[in-house]
């Protein structure tokens, strides 16, 4: 086993999961609970998933850029 | 049935799900004889031998998925309408996975055609309300919150994402259905734990059984290939778990490694390609049969070629190291399971 790499994308692992429950805990507590759009508006309900799914995204996206960086970091230190 | 009053229902599950582990054998055993016999055959390429490996044997898994789901609805009079969605999401993944295979579909195909893969889910799910999935998501540490109208979009793109990714990293012998058999065997312990009901045990159980059926002649040096037919069925059983099981949080962490792999070959590629049609590949094989790192800037950096940087190693050694992100991916998952129960 190449322990060194393993250990290396372990900790890359546990960081994206933490980073992920937290994420997670941003939407539960403070997105979620947000009324972007007023609901009795003809499709205000709509209008306010999409908004929440748009932040969502938006979180998923530093994401996915922060564990491109962990990852780069690593692979572009090493000859290939 | 009578006869089973005196042991619990999570028992039983799994007494019946060990049953798939000797049919997906055979089903293997028979697909390599018969594929082999009408030249459906790939080759290995990271072997200096290049020897010709059965291709679509990994159909043994949803077939035995399937059969298990039916025998399972017939033993124990559980709810069929879960069972039949799940059911149709994995042959039909398996009906996709096989006529790319014979087909050899352009990249975009899979995932377009496997979003489709998804509506048995939320067709019946409308239909039935709470019977095949619950669009509540339950989030570690922090409770959880309603989707009543993002949840069931995002079924078509989950079985369409679990499907693909699982298909894409399936590079070296074993690496699939080992790593996947390492997230359903997860899954099972995090659910038997934390209290699943006992149609997900079962589920997750069947599907660890099955792979493992097929892992024996996958596993290295290979005698057997899944092909898309079962890669792509493989991928989309654990997306419709999640949403039958509520682990979605908790298969997103156990798949990791796919994630990973996936992420870097796309964002490097920027286009749904097959493998097959990449000008750069990520490995080269070197002379003593072990991979190193391609040295072509524009090849995607995929896992394999991470696991590789630096170092080059041999084929068995890089499948351990991708067992050991599965496990450690795993581990996670299962930690992810216990924290959703706990509020902050």
């Amino acid at each position: 086993m190449n322990k060194r790499v393993v250990a290396y994308q372990l900790g890359i692992f546990v960081t994206q999961w933490a980073l992920m429950i937290l994420g997670f805990g941003i939407l539960t507590r403070i997105v979620a609970p947000l009324r972007l759009v007023a609901l009795n508006l003809p499709f205000g309900s709509y209008f306010d998933a999409s908004v929440k799914a748009l932040v969502a995204l938006a979180l998923s996206a530093i994401w996915l850029f922060v564990w491109d960086r962990q990852v780069r970091f690593y692979f572009y230190r090493r000859p290939t | 049935m009578p006869g089973m009053a005196s042991l619990d229902w999570d028992t039983i599950a799994i007494l019946v799900a060990l049953g798939a582990f000797p049919v997906s054998l055979a089903l293997t055993r028979f697909f390599m004889y018969w594929n082999s016999a009408h030249g459906i055959v790939g080759i290995d390429v990271h072997k200096l031998a290049r020897p010709k490996i059965p291709e679509m044997c990994g159909a043994a898994v949803p077939v035995t998925l399937v059969v298990f789901a039916v025998i399972y609805c017939l033993m124990t009079g559980a709810n069929w309408i879960p069972f039949t969605a799940y059911s149709l999401v994995v042959g039909l993944t398996a009906v996709v996975g096989a006529v790319d295979d014979r087909l050899k579909l352009r990249g975009i195909f899979k995932p377009l055609l496997t979003l489709f893969c998804g509506l048995p889910l939320l067709i019946l799910g409308l239909e039935f309300p709470g019977q095949v999935y619950d669009p509540t998501l339950r989030v570690p540490l922090f409770g959880g919150y309603h989707l009543h109208i993002i949840y069931p979009l995002t079924i078509l793109i989950v079985i369409s994402v679990t499907s693909n990714t699982v298909n894409m990293l399936d590079p070296l012998n074993g690496s699939m259905s080992g790593g996947i058999s390492i997230v359903s065997g997860g899954l099972l312990i995090g659910l038997l734990l934390t209290g699943g009901n006992s149609s997900s045990i079962f589920l997750y159980a069947s599907l660890l059984f099955s792979l493992l059926g097929f892992f024996y002649y996958n596993r290295f040096p290979s005698r057997a290939f899944s092909g898309n037919v079962g890669q792509l069925s493989i991928g989309a059983s654990l997306g419709a778990l999640a949403i039958l099981g509520k682990t979605e949080i908790a298969s997103v962490v156990a798949m990791f490694p796919n994630i990973q792999n996936s992420f870097f070959f796309l964002s490097r590629i920027r286009r749904f390609t097959e493998h097959r049609e990449l000008k750069a590949r990520p490995t080269r094989l070197l002379d003593d049969e072990r991979l190193a790192s391609s040295e072509d800037p524009a090849a995607p950096l995929t896992l394999v070629r991470t696991l590789v940087a630096g170092k080059p190693a041999k084929e068995e050694e890089i499948v351990s190291d991708i067992w050991g992100l599965f496990l450690a991916s795993t581990t996670l998952a299962v930690i992810t399971l216990f924290l959703t129960g706990v509020m902050l």
